[in-house]
């Protein structure tokens, strides 16, 4: 990273670049937990789960839903690429419910389909988790 | 005269058809522009993605995907059709409907199964013209496309081909080239051949970041990082096919739009032309007439 102030931020959907901003410290939804990165962090590629991703700055703190996707950290900055980015509050309940409720009737007969039920299902949560 | 009331009134529907033509040239223009910028919107992800793609392969994790591997036995073709949904655009969903079915006759002699998906009215009603079967077909794909409709479409056919349902997948699309060329191609996208492995970077400034090299540190590890960037670069590759479709089809009616206007004008001074001298020689040969009476008379 560039400098050591600040963290570079940049959120990419495969729609366009969403977010482009400095701040102090994130905090992101990795596929098995929450990770935070601070200036100055050594480059890394990680995978992203379903959840919140928070950004703190001198004007307070801010809050998006990213939709699982990549995490690129390099010296010039973190690159999040998702593919939806989302306010918390464009996130409907009742929707997310549905969501969870049809990923649990899916069948799984075989791996692959397995794969894609687990994927609904972390999706479907995730939403939750935020809405409630 | 019945003939010169005719004319005018011939001139006048031109002209109208002529305003018609204009205007939708103006409204193809600005969709254009904004389909344009849609697609430049949307090379950002691309670019990360390759670039991630390179950073995995430098790091010397072996890049395998089942949606990398070739099936051994081609018996199940799956071919998606992008047409458009609205007509008025020159011979763009002709020549595409034309490349589309033959390459789907030449599927059909090697491989029997597999489905034909159709996105756009126009191709829709062709297909079923020509008494092509068509399983899928959409039509909510407009001047903007949606990544989560495209998204749908992709992981239906990531999942049909990693569980052997189908073992190649062709795109029929307009491929854009530059504004002033765009090609009806087809191209197979599963086996998927889009991830470029070398570690070579076209932006000046990437290229030099290269040379000191990252050591990456991949959470939870490469492998697993790579099951979600295959499917990842897949999906944005078949909604860029869709992005192309989708400025192609705007500057295929800018085009038509603008040649039509062009040879409403030809018709309209042509018409002028025969009309001015359809009044002339009535009114020569009114002239001629009153002369001829007076001449008579005196």
């Amino acid at each position: 990273m560039s400098s050591d102030q600040a963290v570079h931020c940049v959120v990419v959907t495969p729609e366009k670049t969403e977010l482009d901003v400095q701040c102090d410290a994130l905090k992101l939804p990795m596929y098995d937990g929450e990770l935070g990165i601070l200036p100055g962090r050594a480059p890394m590629v990680g995978r992203l789960g379903y959840g919140l991703m928070k950004l703190k700055s001198s004007s307070g703190e801010q809050t998006w839903f990213v939709d699982g996707g990549f995490v690129q950290v390099t010296r010039d900055g973190v690159y999040v690429l998702t593919n939806r980015l989302l306010k918390p509050e464009q996130i409907d309940r009742q929707g997310a419910e549905e969501e969870l409720r049809k990923a649990t009737e899916l069948v799984a007969t075989s791996p692959e389909a397995r794969a894609v039920k687990e994927r609904a299902l972390a999706q479907a949560r995730g939403k939750l988790r935020i809405s409630s | 005269m019945a003939n010169i009331r005719q004319l005018d009134k011939r001139r006048k529907s031109v002209r109208n058809i002529r305003k018609i033509t204009r205007t939708m040239e103006l409204i193809a223009t600005a969709r254009f522009k904004k389909a344009m910028d849609r697609a430049a919107a949307a090379t950002d992800y691309t670019k990360r993605i390759t670039q991630i793609v390179q950073d995995l392969a430098s790091s010397g994790a072996s890049v395998s995907h089942p949606l990398l591997v070739a099936h051994e036995e081609v018996k199940a073709v799956d071919i998606l059709v992008l047409t458009a949904n609205r007509g008025l655009c020159g011979g763009y969903n002709g020549s595409l409907v034309r490349v589309a079915t033959q390459r789907r006759n030449e599927i059909k002699e090697q491989a029997d199964a597999g489905q034909t998906s159709v996105s756009g009215k126009r191709g829709i009603s062709a297909f079923r013209f020509a008494g092509i079967p068509i399983e899928k077909t959409y039509t909510e794909f407009d001047d903007q496309p949606s990544f989560d409709s495209v998204a749908k479409i992709a992981d239906d056919l990531i999942y049909r081909y990693v569980s052997g349902q189908v073992d190649r997948v062709d795109v029929a699309y307009t491929k854009f080239i530059t504004s002033s060329k765009q090609l009806p191609i087809v191209e197979t996208l599963l086996p998927f051949a889009g991830l470029d492995l070398q570690t070579k970077s076209t932006d000046v400034a990437l290229a030099q970041e290269s040379k000191i090299r990252d050591d990456y540190e991949f959470l939870p590890n490469a492998s697993a990082i790579l099951q979600e960037v295959v499917p990842a670069s897949f999906r944005a590759r078949l909604f860029k096919c869709f992005l192309d479709a989708a400025v192609s089809e705007q500057i295929a009616r800018m085009v038509a739009m603008k040649s039509a206007t062009e040879n409403a004008g030809d018709i309209i001074k042509a018409l002028s032309r025969t009309y001015n001298r359809a009044r002339q020689s009535k009114i020569t040969q009114e002239i001629m007439e009153i002369i001829g009476g007076v001449e008579a008379l005196g």
